[in-house]
């Protein structure tokens, strides 16, 4: 029987016209994965799509019931999904590829407000590219492409090599204040691995915060990472005075250049930035893989020292950016080592978006029939502007954690697992447009007992 | 009266359209493949078929009134004319690009309406085109023909009535909702039209006064009028909801509610005469219904089938009923 089968996932492919949704899309159906996939577009890509199914369809929107912005939803994706369900050799899985222009909100809702859709198909996720070489120009433009960066669950920054690092460093940053819920990857030519776009159980609450125990993205007590190669031996690091009589560091050995072992390495610097910082003086070895504090308060330039056994390259995960303490890397020799490869890792607030992502973390438990009211309240005033929200609440006298997702005014929430010895505490994230963040934060930390 | 199964048979694929041949003699069906099968009436063995017709998939199809001859359509833009017994296309019609949804032969069998995306044709009984519409501002979900030649198109917010001959439009209905079902009564005075909002929409277009019935939990896709016109049967429920057009009716009366499915209903017909109703729902169940013009139910018979009930098809002379279900099967009943 049809209520039995399993649900197909859906994912939606968003994006500017030339930010390279076609070729993703090519990647996708051209890979070995044994699926039947059905693309269902309506926007005559300028590249052909090679193979599978495709649908073209025009986008219909319209209200379900009048002048409510959250029951808008996609008529052209419920007639075509409705006869495609009814085939026998079922498709395992949808791609619904949207227009640059298209609002990303109505698509999603289809997906909860239509009850023979949510029947048979799940959301897994909204993935928008992003065209690094062309964004800031359009995001100052469009409130499409704002849209489209607040809804993403994976924000696939595109023709990165377009553009120069630091660039990327400042356009991942306000991608981020803009969405803090997304993953940013960045791609060449949208080679991007497949399962970083598909299957995410974004709206699925069993799987989402499973996948992801935290749904933020972290942010990096770090600023800056310098790659160096290293012969073996000893090597020096030196840093002038600078805005800080001390600063915290962490060494990776053996450090890829690639994007994705950088965040891999930030993932775990984060960890061991948490730890206690062993203090290190001038003139003393760094040890690797640990999180130190290089005392910084003599005058003068200070030398640290780095022993390698192997040729390798060496991660500086650093608090500070290189240029705030003029941080060189010298050999036994004294020759300047090149830094190969730099990042910056903190938002840099210079441009001032409508569209941001509130985030409230704090510890404690919340009245239920309080959260109630202002969870009513906060969506009734303030659904139309809120795109998404996730997140997980501590209810007093409950052992479980409350996990919750929404769109607009759509709401899902449910117990999730226990809480167990871990402290109690609230997270939640909000994406919007002109959301003020002191009053949501003060509203619901007045549900706090 | 009770339904007793007379033959079953099998096409390759969700059984998504059909009907009986003017003759009663055999039943055509259009597969989710684009295969087609018409079926000898009396033994449900396959006359002649054809898979994969339609590629990626068939739609719609619409029988004859009074020759043997029937249409299919497809996700492949094309409309295909065949003679029922002869297995060939008499005309075959491209039209290039997007699903081709609906497909009716006028009550007098003279002209052929067909819609695609936004835009509806008409072609004479041989298939020539004799006028295509404007963009309507939306797809067009539904098509019927009114008795006296004037086609009727449904769409986001509105019913459009067109002159066959001409063209022109003669009437339009408005209402702001997604009009996803339509009927209109044998009369052809009033329309009636379910909505995505979970409702039905109906205009009595001597009056021009519209009424909503709202308060359904699923979307009435499915609508049935009795060859009188007094009874409208509606889905949108795991009930059968009926309204009765009797005096000042249905504003303001209580529907008849027909209690017997236990899942949502997919597809509602009442016999070519007479007040005997037949429907099917999502789990496989039909149930045949025997309403009185006091709108009381008097009499049902209740069967099972593999799977959803895609389509109820009364025989022309209303003493066999076909059912077409999810799993391609295809089951015919004697009424007795």
């Amino acid at each position: 029987m049809q209520n039995t089968q399993k649900k197909v996932p859906v994912t939606i492919l968003t994006g500017f016209l030339g930010s390279g949704k076609t070729t993703l899309l090519n990647r996708i159906l051209s890979e070995k994965h044994g699926k039947r996939i059905a693309v269902i577009e309506n926007e005559y890509g300028e590249v052909g799509i090679d193979q599978g199914l495709v649908i073209d369809v025009e986008e219909e929107i319209f209200e379900m019931s009048n002048g409510c912005i959250c029951c808008t939803v996609r008529g052209d994706l419920i007639r075509v999904l409705s006869n495609l369900m009814k085939r026998r050799d079922k498709f395992d899985y949808v791609l619904v590829e949207t227009t640059g222009l298209a609002d990303p909100g109505p698509v999603a809702q289809t997906f909860f407000m239509d009850d023979e859709i949510s029947l048979e198909f799940k959301l897994d996720g909204i993935v928008t590219l992003v065209d690094a070489f062309h964004i800031n120009q359009q995001l100052g433009r469009s409130d499409e492409s704002t849209e489209q960066i607040a809804f993403a669950d994976v924000i696939v920054l595109n023709k990165i090599d377009l553009v120069n690092n630091e660039e990327l460093d400042v356009l991942e940053s306000r991608l981020r204040k803009m969405n803090k819920m997304a993953k940013i990857v960045r791609s060449e030519m949208a080679e991007t691995p497949i399962n970083t776009v598909l299957n995410l159980g974004a709206f699925n609450l069993d799987e989402a915060l499973v996948r992801r125990p935290t749904f933020l993205e972290p942010e990096y007590p770090f600023e800056w990472t310098g790659i160096y190669s290293m012969e073996p031996g000893q090597s020096e690091i030196t840093l002038a005075e600078g805005p800080d009589p001390s600063m915290s560091l962490v060494v990776v050995a053996d450090q890829g250049k690639e994007d994705q072992a950088l965040r891999n390495s930030a993932e775990r610097c984060v960890r061991l930035y948490s730890e206690d910082a062993k203090q290190i003086q001038p003139g003393e070895l760094i040890p690797q893989d640990s999180h130190v504090m290089l005392d910084l308060s003599s005058s003068g330039r200070k030398s640290f020292y780095l022993q390698t056994e192997n040729k390798i390259q060496v991660g500086l995960f650093a608090q500070h950016t290189a240029e705030e303490f003029d941080i060189q890397v010298l050999t036994k020799d004294k020759t300047t080592i090149p830094v190969e490869t730099e990042r910056t890792w903190v938002a840099q607030h210079e441009h001032d978006d409508e569209v941001g992502s509130i985030s409230i973390e704090i510890n404690g438990d919340v009245e239920e029939k309080k959260l109630e009211k202002w969870l009513s309240k906060l969506l009734a005033e303030k659904g139309i502007d809120i795109f998404r929200m996730k997140g997980f609440i501590s209810i007093s006298g409950e052992p479980n954690r409350f996990i919750f997702q929404g769109v607009h005014m759509l709401f899902d929430g449910k117990p999730d697992r226990p809480w167990g010895n871990s402290p109690r505490r609230n997270q939640l994230v909000f994406i919007g447009r002109n959301l003020d963040e002191q009053d949501i934060r003060q509203s619901f930390e007045a549900c706090l007992i | 009266m009770a339904l007793q199964n007379n033959w079953n048979a099998s096409v390759n694929d969700y059984a998504i359209s059909g009907g009986w041949n003017c003759d009663g003699n055999s039943l055509v069906v259009s597969d989710a493949s684009g295969g087609i099968y018409v079926f000898n009436g009396k033994s449900g063995e396959v006359i002649w078929s054809q898979k994969q017709v339609h590629a990626v998939g068939g739609l719609s199809t619409a029988m004859h009134p009074f020759k043997n001859k029937f249409v299919t359509t497809g996700q492949d833009s094309r409309i295909l004319i065949w003679d029922t017994y002869e297995n060939n296309i008499i005309k075959e019609i491209n039209l290039g690009h997007g699903w081709v949804e609906n497909v009716e032969w006028s009550q007098d069998g003279k002209w052929l309406a067909a819609s695609c995306s936004r835009t509806v044709y008409i072609y004479n009984e041989t298939g020539d085109e004799v006028w295509r519409s404007d963009d309507h501002n939306s797809t067009v979900s539904q098509i019927a023909w009114a008795a006296n030649n004037e086609l009727a198109t449904a769409c986001y917010g509105k019913v459009t009535f067109f002159d066959a001959l001409s063209g022109k439009q003669t009437q339009t209905l408005e209402w702001k909702g997604s009009l996803i079902s339509m009927v209109l009564s044998p009369n052809g005075d009033i329309v009636a039209c379910g909505s995505q909002d979970n409702s039905v929409h109906f205009w009595r277009r001597s009056t021009g006064k519209d009424s909503m019935m709202s308060g359904y939990p699923f979307k009435p896709d499915s609508l049935s009028f009795d060859e009188t016109g007094t009874f409208l049967a509606t889905g949108g429920n795991v009930d059968v909801t009926v309204w009765s057009f009797q005096g000042k009716g249905p504003e303001g009366t209580t529907p008849l509610s027909l209690e017997q499915h236990a899942e949502p209903l997919t597809s509602l017909a009442f016999s070519n005469r007479g007040l005997n109703l037949a429907s099917g729902s999502r789990d496989g169940t039909v149930v045949l219904w025997g309403l009185r013009m006091d709108n009381k139910e008097s009499d049902l018979s209740e069967t099972r089938l593999t799977d959803s009930v895609s389509n109820l098809y009364w025989h022309p002379d209303d003493k066999a009923l076909a059912a077409l279900d999810g799993q391609g099967v295809i089951t015919v009943w004697h009424v007795t």
